[in-house]
Order: structure tokens, then C-alpha cells, then sequence
């Protein structure tokens, strides 16, 4: 659970980073923010699932 | 490649020296780039991001790389993740000086948090990076 709770942070904090340096209107730095949020967590679980059934 | 297109890249290539200036502030101190031009939320939500990024580095017993020179081997190795832990500014400069965070700690590397430790303060760094040049842009007339 600590790790997800640290990766949530991590993809929280960078995603408000992106979100405002990327785009211009404020609409759009809110929907690419909460998209750079969901991609972290969702490809983070993704490859943890890869990783956890490789056995090297 | 049009008249107006031509006029733009003349603009956008002489950025003027304030824009410099807002650029070095933003790296030095995160946050404050945008802060002296008013961009109050802009500057607290990246300053913000960057300095928890960074403080929670620290707190998770992460670790702070700098090039040394006994370590002829390594010694390139460490470079790319010092010029990542340099992008801080002020905050990396601050804990080279008091020696936060430098020491090979065999207690911090057993911790389990070290390697997020590691991974937020290379990020905060290259985090500060970005916002460093949205202030230049800013400054410069490039972004709004």
C-alpha cells in the first residue's frame, strides 16, 4: 500500500508540473494534468504486473 | 517559409535579458521565476511541486549525487544524476553545504524508501528544469 501511496504522490506532483507547463488554456492544463495522473498510476500497475510474473 | 514566420523566429530568438534573469531566479529558487512576474498560482503550484518533491526526497533518505574525483570509474556515471539533482538550484547547493543527503549511508540505502527517495530528488531537479524554462518563456513574450 506505501508504494502505491509514494507512486500516487509522485504521478500527482509531476502531473501538475506537465499539466501547467504544456499547455495554455486552463481547461486544457486540467484535463492533460489528470491525464498525465491516470497515465503514471495505470502504466505503474501495468509494468508492476509485468514485472511481478517474470521470474529474473 | 513566410514573412511572418520569419519576423516570429527573429522574435523569439532575441529573448531579451529579464527573460534570462526570470530563468536563473526560477532555477535558483523554484517557484520564484514565476512569482516576480505575478503568476502567483503558477509559482505556488510549481515551486510547491518541486519543493515536496524534493523535501520528500530527503525525508525518504534519498540521495544526492555529485561527481567526485577518487572515483576515476564512476566519476561519469554519477554526472548524469548530479546534472538531474542540480536542477533544485538553491536547495541542492544548501544541502552540498550543510552535507544533507551526500553521505553513503549504509542505514538511509537499507531503508525502503531509498530508491523513491532517489527517484524524487533526480525529479524535483528536472521537474525545477521545465518550470525554469516556462518562466524564461513567460518572460520572453513566448507563452502567456
Amino acid at each position: 500500500m506505501r508504494h502505491f501511496l509514494v507512486m500516487t504522490a509522485f504521478a500527482g506532483l509531476a502531473a501538475v508540473v506537465f499539466g501547467i507547463v504544456a499547455k495554455d488554456s486552463k481547461k486544457e492544463r486540467i484535463v492533460y494534468g489528470l491525464k498525465v495522473f491516470a497515465e503514471f498510476l495505470v502504466i505503474g500497475l501495468a509494468l508492476g504486473w509485468i514485472l511481478y510474473f517474470i521470474p529474473f | 517559409m513566410g514573412k511572418s514566420d520569419k519576423e516570429e523566429l527573429e522574435v523569439g530568438e532575441s529573448a531579451p535579458a529579464r527573460a534570462w534573469l526570470m530563468g536563473v531566479v526560477g532555477w535558483l529558487c523554484p517557484g520564484f521565476g514565476h512569482l516576480l512576474q505575478g503568476k502567483w498560482l503558477r509559482a505556488l503550484l510549481l515551486g510547491g511541486a518541486v519543493w515536496i518533491c524534493f523535501l520528500t526526497g530527503l525525508w525518504m533518505g534519498g540521495h544526492l549525487f555529485i561527481v567526485k574525483g577518487d572515483e576515476q570509474s564512476s566519476a561519469l556515471l554519477q554526472l548524469p544524476p548530479m546534472i538531474a539533482n542540480l536542477g533544485s538550484g538553491l536547495l541542492y547547493i544548501f544541502c552540498w553545504s550543510m552535507g544533507v543527503g551526500f553521505s553513503d549511508d549504509l542505514i538511509n540505502a537499507a531503508r525502503p524508501t531509498y530508491e523513491y527517495g532517489n527517484t524524487f530528488l533526480l525529479v524535483a531537479g528536472l521537474l525545477n528544469y521545465l518550470a525554469m524554462l516556462d518562466a524564461f518563456d513567460i518572460s520572453a513574450g513566448r507563452k502567456s
